[in-house]
């Protein structure tokens, strides 16, 4: 038993996790929407110092909440505090149905195409919702919509489909090569809407993605947006010698620098 | 605490090891240790998840001492054998070449022997793809990198004669740390887990 004690020790240090952000700055609340027939666990992270009657602040939704919310409330406060600007609400969106429905456009082998009915809830419940309870910029500029994978390719949905919701779109390892790419037929059908309005586009992926299906769909859209956006800020970023997952968190990070420096 | 995770890993693996050096040592104690050996084992394999790679590689063993092993790991992995055409999406090369070195010590055993191995090296990876969707333009893309490569390699020898049956598993820690233990997933780690088979011929 003796011999055990250094390997459990190991196991009880390794295994200590970072504390979740403050859970006094949290609010957490449920919305049943109408749109998708499911309840979505909704977290808010107000920021330090969060005076509602002198100040109004911009937004971030963040998809797979459950997942990355503390992360991007966490360093939402500590980018803002090194750029010297004003912080965020961080708004996470829970899981209310499976994800590979909510967040793909069409119906296809991978996933239930239910990301239109998911950007209705979006637009029509709960931004609504949030900007009527919290002190929130209600302008597109100040809205931005965060995913990783398929939550990607639902930032990618929102940009070419509902391009008049958010203004900052941060795209990590998004999942173009979708049903043959449907992402790119979006694009294209959606081009002369979305063409001129601002917008700031963040596009990241890891070095290591090498599994037959996630560089060149990227590589297609982010070229589309580069020749066709004249209004675009863009940033395109290969995290390196990292994978799908691997390259998650950094690029996150990457991406909340160019949008705090950028918006 | 970053730190502590990275010497979690191998801390456990060599506790571990000796750990069962211990418990096995009585059992094999009278179990003669043949003096200094160099084997080369030359074996191919796959990394089974997600997408199936094809692995050909070489291993040589110097058997130092009855419980230290000198390794030297060499492999050319053909990446995704069966995703090369997937929704339009072509693959047009994709392989991995990699060399490591490390320690191991052995176990041993009536018939076989059991090496635990610790590895570092490089690894130099090479793809391209393109999307040849007829109704979007053709695009392509590539990558070419080199990055670190270490982990830990569990190597079974059958056989006490000049030839032997070699099975090795090999655990990549890096990409480090781990994001998730789901061995269907596509990630860098337990993703990765190479299984691979061989002959093996011992040289004195």
């Amino acid at each position: 038993m003796k011999k055990l004690i250094p390997i459990l020790l190991v196991f009880v240090i390794a295994s200590c996790q970072k504390e979740d952000f403050s859970a006094d700055l949290t609010e957490a609340f449920s919305i049943e929407s109408t749109s998708s027939g499911a309840n979505y666990p909704i977290k808010v992270a107000l920021p330090e110092n969060y005076s509602p009657e002198t100040q109004t602040y911009a937004t971030i939704y963040v998809l797979d909440g459950e997942q990355d919310f503390d992360f991007v409330a966490e360093n939402c406060k500590k980018i803002s505090n090194e750029f010297s600007t004003s912080n965020v609400l961080v708004v996470s969106i829970g899981y209310g149905n499976d994800r590979v429905d909510d967040y793909t456009p069409t119906k296809a082998k991978e996933g239930g195409g239910g990301a239109e009915k998911f950007m209705q809830f979006i637009e029509n419940e709960l931004i609504p919702r949030i900007e009527s309870n919290y002190a929130v910029d209600t302008l597109r500029s100040s809205r931005t919509i965060l995913g990783h994978s398929f939550g990607g390719l639902l930032g990618a949905y929102a940009f070419t489909n509902h391009n008049s919701v958010f203004g900052n779109y941060l795209m990590l390892s998004p999942s173009i090569w979708y049903d043959n790419e449907i992402m790119l037929r979006l694009e294209q059908e959606n081009r002369n809407i979305n063409s001129n309005n601002h917008q700031l586009v963040y596009l990241g992926l890891g070095q290591l993605e090498n599994e037959g299906r996630m560089f060149a769909p990227f590589e297609a859209f982010h070229q589309r947006l580069q020749n066709y956006y004249d209004y675009i800020a863009m940033q395109r970023h290969i995290e390196q010698h990292l994978d799908h997952m691997g390259s998650k968190n950094p690029n996150i990070l990457k991406g909340l620098n160019f949008y705090f420096k950028f918006r | 605490m970053k730190i502590a995770k990275f010497l979690f890993i191998p801390f456990f693996l060599l506790k571990l090891s000796a750990l069962l050096a211990q418990n096995d040592y009585h059992a094999n104690i009278h179990q003669d240790f043949p003096g200094q050996t160099l084997k080369i084992a030359p074996a191919i394999g796959l990394n089974p998840w997600p997408t199936s790679d094809l692995v050909i590689s070489n291993l040589v063993q110097w058997d130092i001492k009855k419980r230290l092993s000198l390794v030297s790991y060499t492999a050319y992995t053909y990446n995704s054998v069966f995703l090369r055409n997937f929704n339009y999406i072509k693959t047009n090369y994709n392989y991995s070449l990699s060399q490591k070195v490390g320690v191991g010590t052995t176990l041993y055993s009536k018939r076989a022997s059991h090496t635990f191995s610790l590895l570092g090296g490089i690894k130099y990876n090479s793809f391209k793809e393109t999307l040849e969707n007829p109704d979007f333009e053709k695009v392509s893309a590539s990558v070419s990198s080199v990055s670190p490569d270490f982990g830990g390699m569990y190597h079974l020898q059958v056989g006490k004669k000049k030839f032997f049956f070699s099975y090795r598993m090999y655990l990549p820690l890096y990409p480090y740390p781990v994001q998730r233990l789901d061995i269907t997933a596509i990630d860098g780690n337990i993703a990765n887990l190479s299984l691979e088979f061989g002959l093996g011929v011992r040289l004195k």
